[in-house]
């Protein structure tokens, strides 16, 4: 090699060195717990739509793909020393809060976030609807359903089911409520519940809905009982559920967004965490039909979607 | 008009009911089941591995790749070093011999050191891991769990005072070539070379490659046994701790399956050798050390699952020793062990967990070399000094983690062991941990372990002055412990524990025959201390800073009378400050109290010391390729010295390394 193209070798990799290590942090460092679930990715995907948006740098860390995620994250956050971290999932919120020290914490898609341990300075997008919200709907829908029962596990509902029985009590709804902690348990627990309430609710926790046999054994049961089924997400529609009000996920990526552009200029509103601002109401007309349920036809104007009988 | 919006509403969601019903199917139900499960993982009281080691009932050091950067250690005697209850010491071998909670042996035959959960003790002879990982070096390692205390009841045979386990990066954390290469004083050279990848049909792969080369610290010996006679010998002269190793590791795994294993070639000379002679370069050790293992994890249920594994573990010795001014004696043997075991894991619940298994090991030693020979190219053949043997063993073991409720965990296990030359033992273990304040955890645990006689013990032959024994039963140590783990204010983390140890039936040489030794179970030593540590991580502008310190008050009483060579306390103090993202120092006092003698033995104590090591850490420079650092270690240059044994008694004792420094590059690509 000519001494000319050593030289010019050489300016080049300094250049990239320099570059390298003067180079801007990023002010937004985004952990996913797992970018292969659908709803971490959906969240991620539209969050990141409006940082570019708005002209704002990120980097991501998805904790899937390292082994050592705890000491990964641990470094990149020293490294890169973000402004404010976006943790999406409880896995990611509860690595990344170790290792955040004074920096702003956002969080979403993370379930009950009552569990969660928060500090000053973090805010976050619930993963569940206002429960109030909830059964206010419910109510409207359904005048005269007195009682509601639901399953869940002390570990990981706890704090969001005394939040619905509170919300629930005051304009004058029951829930009974059955603690379980095994999917195992599930049957005899249903046994036991459904002959006590007018509706069944399906909320979020991930030990009663360990499975597609946990899911169809509550349907099963149900139907079997003729008790209507009440679910937290439209999925749920197409297994007999009568009613879901799901959150929007896009919208928690945006509401997530606008969150942390708020955060960014020291501008948050009042509450630390957030319900989804974006809900879908769907309505299952034909299991509706079959279980002649007394429903409030005006209720209607409320509901996004209805699925009628396959014809 | 409403009834006409409803009726229209009604309409355009009855058009589009059919496209949204197709769309909510089975694949929506599984994505979010898959986001469920994705959340179940992580239960916040134990997803953070701080607070699942304070969930433990085990005494626990954890040291991980982070930390081993910082503290530039250079081989695994380094690390264990800072671990509160664990000190290190030199022999006349060559090899060091660890002290766990005031108790070591010239082997460290009664700990447990394993690689990714195998354990290493592969010399059946004289048992131990020291012979060949004592200097290993820790470039490739990921992360280091020291578990104080017994762990039979778990892992069986020589898990008796502590288990080391190293777990070592794969193909995950590597995902590319990472090398690295440090050099220092006493002409030190240190090499590595990694690669690792995931495949797209989950294949995968690591492998590691480690070189180190030294001329050891050349300690000056001032006489020996020949000297202080006037005879022609190599005294005064100085240590011939030269070594030379290689070592090869690997990691392949595809879909369930695994099969891993690391070799290790060693040559080394010796510190002062096995007579009462200063050894020369003649003196030569040559050890060559493999275990390749099979594994398979079976999930029959979600919570449920069986880990298989077969092994075959290989360990060789080739030496030749200088035993008198024109004497050498070569010995050597070969040790396999065979076998498998197969583990049961069962999560009868978020609250509990059984595990149970069954394992069956085949031990073999042959291949006996002994020779004698004024030349060391030209030894003849002499009696052999040791046994050419086969020993077969089984074992069951239980163990039920429990969370009775949020705030409480218990443990319950014990391991049954059948040999077949000595016969069966039993190991039990429990404890709970209570965190009965936000915080702060009470733990207790009560434990059995034993150490099971070595092929050395047992079996030596046409030795003039120390004979075997075959009718050796197993060491015992029952120990129980209690200490309170706190978190009083955030990045503040102390722990205080008591422990209580009684060993009994020691294996140690007894007179036998009036004018020899024979080796038999015989006295015992309680050993108990307080150990103190603490830790503090800042937060804000010094973020990666921390300052720790851990103090040790120890006593080991044997025949009424404090062990000779064991500190009665020893403390570690150090401080991490980094300056910003890239930059950080690090400053480490050891603090050893003096020990005492062995009865008879006239010297005076062996006086305590406070070393000073500092070291300077780059990370992540040259778009996060490239890490630098540079350690010094005794800045001061303090003279220190370790016991040397009253059968050396007129060496002194040996004088230990005085400054010495060390830099070390790694690149990764």
């Amino acid at each position: 090699m000519k001494i000319i193209n050593f030289c010019k070798l050489l300016i080049l990799l300094v250049m990239f060195w320099v570059s390298a290590a003067f180079a801007q942090s990023s002010k937004v460092l985004i952990v996913n717990s797992d970018n292969t679930v659908f709803r971490y990715g959906t969240i991620a995907t539209e969050f990141k739509k409006v940082l570019q948006q708005n002209a704002y740098q990120w980097s991501e860390f998805n904790l899937n793909s390292y082994a050592n995620a705890d000491a990964e994250l641990k470094q990149l956050i020293l490294q890169e020393n973000p402004e404010l971290i976006y943790c999406i999932g409880t896995k990611a919120y509860s690595l990344a809060r170790n290792y955040a020290a004074n920096k702003k914490l956002l969080f979403s898609a993370a379930i009950n976030w009552r569990r969660l341990d928060i500090g000053e300075g973090t805010y976050g997008v619930a993963n569940e609807l206002s429960s109030a919200q909830e059964i206010s709907l419910l109510r409207y829908f359904f005048p005269t359903i007195k009682k509601i029962g639901l399953l869940y596990s002390d570990k990981f509902s706890r704090e969001y089911v005394e939040t619905i029985k509170k919300d629930a009590l005051a304009i004058g709804i029951n829930i009974i409520n059955q603690p379980i902690n095994d999917a195992q348990e599930i049957g005899d627990a249903l046994n036991e519940l459904l002959p006590k309430i007018d509706m069944f609710w399906i909320i979020s926790d991930p030990v009663v809905l360990s499975s597609k046999v946990s899911v169809q054994q509550i349907f099963q049961s149900a139907q079997q009982q003729k008790k209507p089924v009440y679910a937290y997400s439209d999925v749920f529609i197409e297994h007999g559920a009568v009613l879901a009000i799901s959150a929007d996920l896009a919208t928690i990526g945006r509401q997530s967004a606008s969150l942390a552009l708020m955060m960014d200029k020291d501008k948050v509103p009042e509450g630390t965490v957030q319900s989804p601002a974006g809900s879908i109401v769907t309505l299952n007309k034909c299991a509706l039909d079959a279980l002649r349920l007394n429903f409030n036809q005006d209720a209607l104007d409320s509901v996004n979607k209805i699925v009628e009988c396959d014809k | 008009m409403i009834k006409y919006l409803y009726t229209l509403l009604v309409g355009v969601l009855v058009l589009d009911s059919s496209a949204f019903a197709a769309a909510a199917s089975n694949d929506d139900l599984e994505k979010e089941l898959a986001y469920l499960a994705a959340e179940r993982q992580v239960v916040i009281t134990a997803s953070k591995m701080e607070e699942h080691v304070d969930k433990t009932i085990a005494t626990t050091t954890v040291i991980t790749q982070n930390d081993i950067q910082q503290i530039g250690v250079r081989n695994l005697m380094d690390l264990l070093k800072l671990v509160p209850g664990i000190g290190v010491t030199q022999t006349q071998f060559g090899i060091r011999e660890i002290e766990v909670r005031g108790v070591k042996t010239l082997f460290s035959e009664k700990v447990q050191i394993m690689l990714n959960g195998h354990p290493l003790d592969h010399n059946l002879q004289n048992a131990g891991s020291t012979w060949v990982y004592d200097d290993l070096p820790v470039d490739t390692i990921k992360r280091v769990e020291v578990v104080r205390g017994p762990g039979s009841a778990l892992y069986g045979a020589n898990a008796f005072l502590a288990v080391i386990n190293i777990i070592t990066q794969n193909a995950k954390d590597l995902n590319g070539v990472q090398t690295s290469a440090g050099w220092g004083s006493f002409d030190t050279q240190q090499y590595r070379a990694s690669w690792g990848k995931q495949f797209d049909n989950t294949a995968e792969a690591a492998v590691h490659f480690n070189f180190t080369d030294t001329n050891g610290i050349n300690s000056p010996i001032s006489a020996d046994s020949s000297s202080i006679q006037g005879l022609k010998s190599n005294a005064p002269g100085k240590s011939q701790l030269t070594e030379g190793r290689y070592d090869l590791e690997w990691q392949l795994g595809y879909q369930d399956f695994k099969l891993d294993g690391r070799y290790i070639n060693k040559r080394t000379g010796t510190f002062f050798g096995i007579a009462s002679i200063l050894s020369d370069a003649r003196t030569q050790q040559d050890y060559n050390d493999y275990f390749l293992r099979l594994s398979r994890t079976w999930k029959i249920k979600d919570n449920f699952t069986v880990d298989t594994q077969i092994f075959h573990d290989f360990y060789s010795a080739d030496n030749i020793w200088l035993i008198a001014p024109t004497q050498f004696f070569r010995t050597g043997f070969q040790d396999t062990r065979t076998g498998g075991e197969i583990q049961a894991n069962y999560h009868l619940s978020d609250a509990q967990t059984l595990i149970s298994g069954f394992s069956y090991t085949k031990e073999q030693q042959g291949n006996l070399i002994d020779q004698v020979g004024p030349d060391p190219t030209h030894l003849t053949s002499t009696l052999p000094t040791t046994e050419e043997r086969i020993r077969k063993r089984w074992g069951v073991y239980i163990e039920d983690v429990w969370d009775p409720v949020k705030n409480v965990r218990m443990t319950v296990g014990a391991r049954y062991d059948r040999y077949s030359d000595f016969g069966g033992t039993f190991n039990p273990r429990m404890g709970f941990n209570w965190e009965f304040i936000k915080n702060y955890s009470l733990k207790f645990s009560y434990g059995t372990a034993y150490r099971a006689p070595a092929f050395g013990e047992l079996g030596l032959v046409n030795n003039p002055v120390l004979f075997g024994n075959p009718m050796l039963k197993p060491e015992e140590v029952k120990t129980f412990e209690t200490g309170i783990i706190g978190h009083p204010v955030k990045g503040l983390s102390t722990q205080v524990t008591y422990y209580h140890s009684a060993i009994n039936q020691i294996i140690s040489p007894v007179s036998f025959q009036s004018t020899a030794l024979h080796y038999d179970n015989n006295g015992s030593v309680v050993a108990e201390g307080v150990e103190l540590e603490s830790r503090y991580d800042f937060d804000g502008n010094l973020q990666g800073s921390y300052i720790s310190a851990n103090h040790v008050l120890q006593r080991s009483i044997q025949l009424g009378r404090q062990l000779a060579d064991v500190p009665r306390q020893r403390t570690n103090l150090t401080a991490n400050w980094a300056f910003d993202n890239t930059w950080s120092s690090f400053v480490h006092v050891l603090i050893k109290g003096s020990t005492l003698r062995p009865l008879g033995d006239t010297r005076s104590d062996v006086p305590g010391y406070a070393l000073l090591d500092v070291g300077l850490l780059g990370k992540n420079m040259f778009g996060k390729k490239v890490d630098i650092s540079f350690n010094v270690y005794n800045l001061f240059d303090k003279r220190y010295y370790d016991p040397a044994p009253a059968s050396l008694n007129f060496i002194g004792d040996y004088q230990m390394a005085g400054r010495a420094f060390f830099g070390h590059v790694s690149l990764k690509f």
